[in-house]
């Protein structure tokens, strides 16, 4: 066990003394100790749950502590919100970026902080110069006209980390920076956040990726349910010992039994995807067969929403076909393609894959209301669903008070359960799972992997989309690799090479 | 008589210009304002006393406006502070207000819908000397009064305050982002609560132009749902003023267009549902435009 | 507006706790009410006092407020059958009107015809004709995604002056100078329950249809569609559900319903179609849906409750001289109240954005 190191007479930067904060019954921070030093790199990493964006949010003043304080340059301090905060010269990147749709890309920069003259008007030419002076710091380029909801994501995070810089904070806080950039990308990022450390600037970031934290902390600590576990120096750490901190004892890997593909379940020929808003999707193929798992890795942005959208039926292809099994459902509606055999899990728990204010066993049965085994002529057999909720809701091991509580009422990983439960009750011929371990606690995500696994030994099929290369590698029987629409490569279970798919992801064809 | 109308038709088309200028800042700021009517109705009633009270349009105008003003703020802290739906919330209003306005009429004034009052300043047009005497130049510009002047005025202003000034931008963000507004230190809610305040100020000021600008009595009809066509006029200028202007015309048109008819044997009550029939048309056409735009790009 | 549909109200929890939730709206439109009566020089409990008498203090007093409910349960509930799915339909005041006058007509135009028979037919055609006139604004509403708060509203308008037109025009009673339809034939008024009050089978009509809608919302396969694609569209459409046909369907039952409630003013309270039909009944329907939570026991009790304000509200103006239109107050302040959410209140004070 690793002690905290004791103040060395400097005080930290930022740190956290003794934070407590509870959510109802949740205890998210339970007592923890934090100092991060000025001029360092300092990762926090942890699983789902384990209490780290609620200490992030403490920290930069948008929450604040039930017991204990925060500590800015070794004082006890309250903020009274995130505008205190930044005044102290703290400031946060969010996971959701908090720029707003609609203005420029200069507009968000300089927003509550804008350049003025007597009249209240805007002084464009002050904010654009300061907009350079940033990007020259950065070793960027922008359009700064651009609008905010026509930039890349990554463009975006720059000018998130930019706007940190022109408000003053020397202290940038970043929420799994990495979730969304491609590997080389990645690379960029991390030489940003070196060249502003080496300024003297302090960066706290937090991950549940061990190879990048690896690759960028001074210093690292490790929570778990709430609690800080240990902080240990870059020399100290190895990936081994993170994980064994994050975890706290050992998860079986899922196994993996090779099996030899079957039918083709799901089929897309020659697909034609543009219009506004759309990436452009060109002659895609794609083929999954029962028993096997395919991947589909790639930066976001660049056709796998697409792809989901036009085989769940959300968008029209321009030109196409989709079938599955032997039944052609191009032109068929959501309805008609899951009577046809297939399920959807979406990637947009919240907001698609569930409805938090209906009950869980409402939640349960949508979709499968109207088999017949749970309808006769219209009108609902409630015993029938009733027990078959509580059975799926065993087996998939929820949590949960009684079933008629709204899935609100459930963590995010028993509420994608849920969800998993759900779209594999009935054995479906194909299986589209978008995201499918997203805000997942660890021990949740094993499961769902394990459910994916035995589903596919049982003969079925599944096209698996999703940012988290570690979990197609897992998973898959092949990677297609998705840039600009287009297959950039394939690799098969055994022989993926992680750099050779970041290279795909970012248009190196094979 | 092509005069006749184009005079009549910007007459007709002030009201609901302001307050759809009103209820589109109000958009831009978050909230779709359901109740300008009501505040429209509020304005006329307030208007008409103050006006036969003073004796000054002036006073009246500003009365409308300060009534208007604290009723859009009633409105915009039940939906910001107690989190209530606002277009219920603006459908409440709607008929509370209606009552209310009843209410003090019988109370104050024994009068069962309609208020008479003496000696009401209306308010004067402004001829502008050489342009009266052009053919439709001179309908177009001569003759208005200074509302109907502010209404147009409002709109290059209202571009200009949005696109340029600081509290525009905020304005902006608060709508379009309040959770991204809030982290960078703006209070998103008080942006939001101005912005309907500035809403029902303006259709308190519409209020105003109509029962001592156009008839000069109050009753109760009097809005005639011209608040819910400003409605329809910002959602067909899509947060632009200028083409909020051109729809809050297009109803002015019509308005001044159906009086002309009802003389003509074409039986009133009809002619009356040709406004209302327009906003449907007009929003379908438009919901149709977007979709082949959509689907153009593909 | 066009954003994920979502029904107003906030799904029933606890019994316990949704009936607090129903109070607590009504307790503060009272409490606001009374200061305006206090203002206008009444005595606000003396006034309540009266309404309670004259709404319940005898079975001829009951019996005339139960048939001020009968038109709210309907509008009610056809309000409360379109917000479930997440339409907002406030356009049920037309489908009075349109669906009032035609059942009239069917009333007075076709004598000859039994009892029975003109009845059925009347009422069919009321609804028949509600349901139509919510037709385009469904259709819009599911195919472009046409604002149909903006389409109902102007609707109502369109339909106050489309029955005007008729019943000044080719359907005014001969030799009549206000604006009337002749009276309905005596064979075609709705047998009356409890004479000589205005009180006929329309309510029990009322009653039996709000018995369907809980059945339905809670039994049937489209009663859960609707329920889920009220709360979240997206959800709903991802698990196959067309939302899109659910609305056109709800939004016709919604109008069918409306429509009916006009017919049953006509065949059974007022005997013709005359202008100014209908004292807002749609607009009440809204607050009743809301203040019911949609529910079926709800929506009887808020309209039983409006009734009650409604009938006693009638008869307190021979009494005192205070303005009826405290009711349409408080039914404003009921709409308002029952959809804020008030839970802040009782939450510690959190900065938690």
């Amino acid at each position: 066990m690793i002690e905290p190191k004791a103040d060395a007479g400097a005080a930290a930067r930022l740190g956290a003394s003794n934070v407590t904060r509870r959510f109802g019954p949740v205890l998210a921070n339970d007592g923890v100790n934090f100092q991060a030093e000025r001029g360092t790199i300092h990762a926090i990493v942890g699983g789902n749950g384990a209490g780290k964006s609620t200490l992030m949010r403490i920290l930069q003043g948008m929450d604040s502590p039930d017991e204990g304080f925060v500590l800015v340059d070794g004082a006890p301090t309250v903020f009274l919100g995130p505008a205190d905060a930044f005044g102290q010269g703290i400031g946060m990147v969010h996971q959701e970026f908090m720029l707003v749709p609609g203005l420029t890309l200069v507009e968000n920069l300089m927003l509550a902080r804008e350049a003025v003259d007597r009249l209240g008007r805007i002084d464009r030419r002050a904010a654009l110069d300061a907009a350079r002076r940033l990007e020259k710091l950065a070793g960027v380029a922008l359009d700064w006209d651009m609008l905010e909801q026509d930039a890349p994501i990554h463009v975006r995070q720059i000018v998130e980390i930019l706007r940190l810089l022109y408000r003053g904070a020397d202290v940038l806080i970043l929420d799994e920076p990495t979730a969304v950039l491609a590997p080389a990308q990645v690379g960029e990022l991390i030489a940003l956040l070196r060249k502003l450390r080496n300024e003297g600037r302090t960066i706290i970031f937090i991950s549940h990726k061990l190879d990048e934290v690896l690759a960028v902390a001074d210093r690292i600590t490790v929570m778990r349910n709430g609690r800080v576990i240990g902080s240990l120096d870059r020399e100290e750490a190895d990936k081994a010992r993170l994980a064994e901190m994050m975890i706290g004892e050992i998860i079986a890997q899922p196994k993996v039994r090779n099996r030899e593909a079957g039918a083709e379940m799901l089929s897309i020929e020659s697909l034609d995807i543009a219009g506004c808003g759309h990436a452009q999707l060109k002659d895609f193929n794609l083929s999954v067969r029962s028993g096997e798992i395919v991947g589909i890795a790639g930066v976001a942005g660049n056709g796998q929403d697409e792809i989901a959208e036009a085989v769940v039926g959300l968008i029209e292809p321009r030109s196409g076909h989709i079938r599955i099994g032997n039944m052609e459902v191009t032109d068929a509606s959501l309805g008609r393609r899951r009577s046809a055999g297939l399920s959807y899990l979406s990637p947009d728990r919240a907001a698609e894959g569930l409805c938090l204010p209906a009950s869980i066993a409402d939640n349960m049965m949508a979709g499968h209301h109207r088999a017949p085994e749970f309808c006769a002529s219209g009108i609902s057999r409630r015993g029938a669903m009733h027990s078959h909720v509580e059975s799926l809701l065993d087996r998939f091991a929820v949590k949960r008070g009684s079933s008629a509580l709204p899935a609100s009422s459930l963590s995010g990983g028993n509420q994608q359960r849920v969800a998993v439960a759900r779209e594999l009750d009935g054995d479906p011929k194909v299986l589209l799972a978008c995201q499918p371990t997203r805000g997942v606690d660890i021990r949740g995500i094993a499961f769902i992997h394990q459910c994916l696994l035995d589903y596919r030994n049982r003969g079925g099929a599944v096209l698996l989309i999703s940012e988290e290369l570690d979990e197609l590698l897992q998973l898959s029987d092949r990677i297609v690799v998705v840039y600009g629409g287009r297959i950039t490569g394939e690799v098969e279970r055994g022989s993926a090479d992680v750099a050779e798919i970041g290279r795909m992801m970012l248009g190196d064809t094979a | 008589m092509i005069d006749n109308i184009i005079f009549a038709a910007i007459a007709m088309t002030t009201p609901v210009l302001l307050a759809a200028i009103g209820g589109l800042v109000n958009r831009v700021g978050g909230i779709v304002n359901i109740g300008l009517d009501s505040m429209m109705l509020a304005g006329a009633l307030a208007g008409l006393i103050v006006a036969s009270t003073t004796g000054s349009c002036l006073i009246a105008v500003l009365a409308a406006a300060a009534i208007g003003a604290v009723l859009g703020l009633m409105m915009s802290l039940a939906v910001t502070r107690l989190d209530a739906n606002e277009i219920i919330v603006g459908l409440g209003f709607s008929v509370a207000v209606a009552g209310l306005v009843r209410f003090f009429l019988k109370t104050v004034y024994d009068s069962s819908g309609t208020l008479n009052l003496p000696s009401v300043a209306r308010l004067p047009g402004i001829d502008i000397p050489v342009l009266a005497n052009v053919p439709v130049l001179g309908a177009l510009v001569s003759g208005h009064d200074v509302l109907t002047w502010l209404a147009w005025l409002m709109v290059p202003a209202t571009v200009w305050f949005l696109a340029r000034t600081r509290l525009g931008l905020r304005l902006r963000a608060a709508g379009a982002a309040p959770q991204a507004a809030r982290s960078l230190g703006l209070r998103p809610l008080l942006l939001r609560d101005a912005s309907t305040t500035f809403a029902g100020m303006m259709a308190g000021i519409a209020g105003a132009y109509l029962s001592i600008g156009v008839v000069g009595i109050f009753n109760e009809g009097i809005t005639a749902g011209r608040g819910f066509i400003a409605l329809a006029a910002f959602y067909f200028g899509r947060n632009r003023p200028w083409q909020t202007a051109l729809g809050a015309l297009l109803f002015g048109f019509f308005d001044a267009f159906q009086i002309r008819m009802q003389g003509r044997g074409v039986p009133a009550e009809l002619v009356q549902t040709l406004p209302y029939i327009m906003v449907i048309f007009v929003l379908t056409v438009m919901a149709l435009a977007t979709r082949r735009a959509r689907s153009r790009r593909a | 507006m066009s954003d994920a549909a979502i029904t107003p109200w906030k799904p029933a929890r606890v019994p316990l706790q949704t009936f607090a939730d129903a109070i607590l709206p009504l307790a503060l439109a009272l409490a606001v009410a009374a200061i305006l009566l206090a203002l206008a020089g009444h005595n606000p409990f003396e006034v309540y006092r009266l309404l309670a008498v004259e709404s319940f203090g005898s079975t001829r007093r009951i019996a005339a407020t139960l048939s001020s409910t009968t038109p709210l349960i309907l509008t009610g509930l056809a309000t409360a059958v379109a917000f479930r799915a997440g339409a907002f339909n406030v356009g049920v005041e037309g489908c009075i009107f349109v669906g009032g006058l035609a059942a009239a007509y069917v009333g007075f135009a076709f004598a000859g015809l039994p009892g029975v028979v003109l009845i059925v037919l009347g009422l069919t055609v009321s609804i028949i004709v509600g349901a139509l006139w919510m037709l385009v604004p469904g259709v819009l509403k599911a195919r472009l995604d046409v604002d149909e708060v903006v389409t109902t509203l102007m609707l109502n308008f369109v339909a106050v002056s489309l029955t005007a037109y008729l019943v000044n025009g080719p359907l005014l009673a001969p030799g009549s100078a206000n604006s009337a339809t002749p009276m309905v034939v005596a064979a075609a008024r709705l047998p009356r329950l409890m004479p000589p009050s205005t009180l006929n089978i329309g309510f029990v009509i009322a009653v039996l249809l709000l018995v369907l809608y809980w059945l339905w919302g809670n039994r049937t396969a489209l009663g859960f569609e609707t329920r889920l694609a009220g709360l979240n569209a997206r959800f709903a459409t991802a698990q196959g559900i067309d939302v899109p046909m659910l609305i056109i369907k709800m939004m016709l039952l919604s109008g069918a319903i409306g429509g009916l409630a006009g017919g049953i003013h006509a065949l059974g309270t007022v005997g013709r179609f005359v202008s100014g039909f209908s004292p807002g009944y749609g607009f009440t329907g809204i607050a009743v849906a809301l203040l019911g939570r949609g529910t079926a026991p709800g929506i009887f009790l808020a309209a039983l409750l409006f009734g009650a304000l409604a009938t006693s509200g009638a008869t307190i103006q021979l009494f005192s001289d205070v303005p009826i239109e405290i009711v349409e107050i408080l039914q404003g302040m009921v709409m308002i109240f029952a959809v804020a959410r008030f839970g802040w209140i009782f939450a510690r004070r959190r900065r938690a954005a």
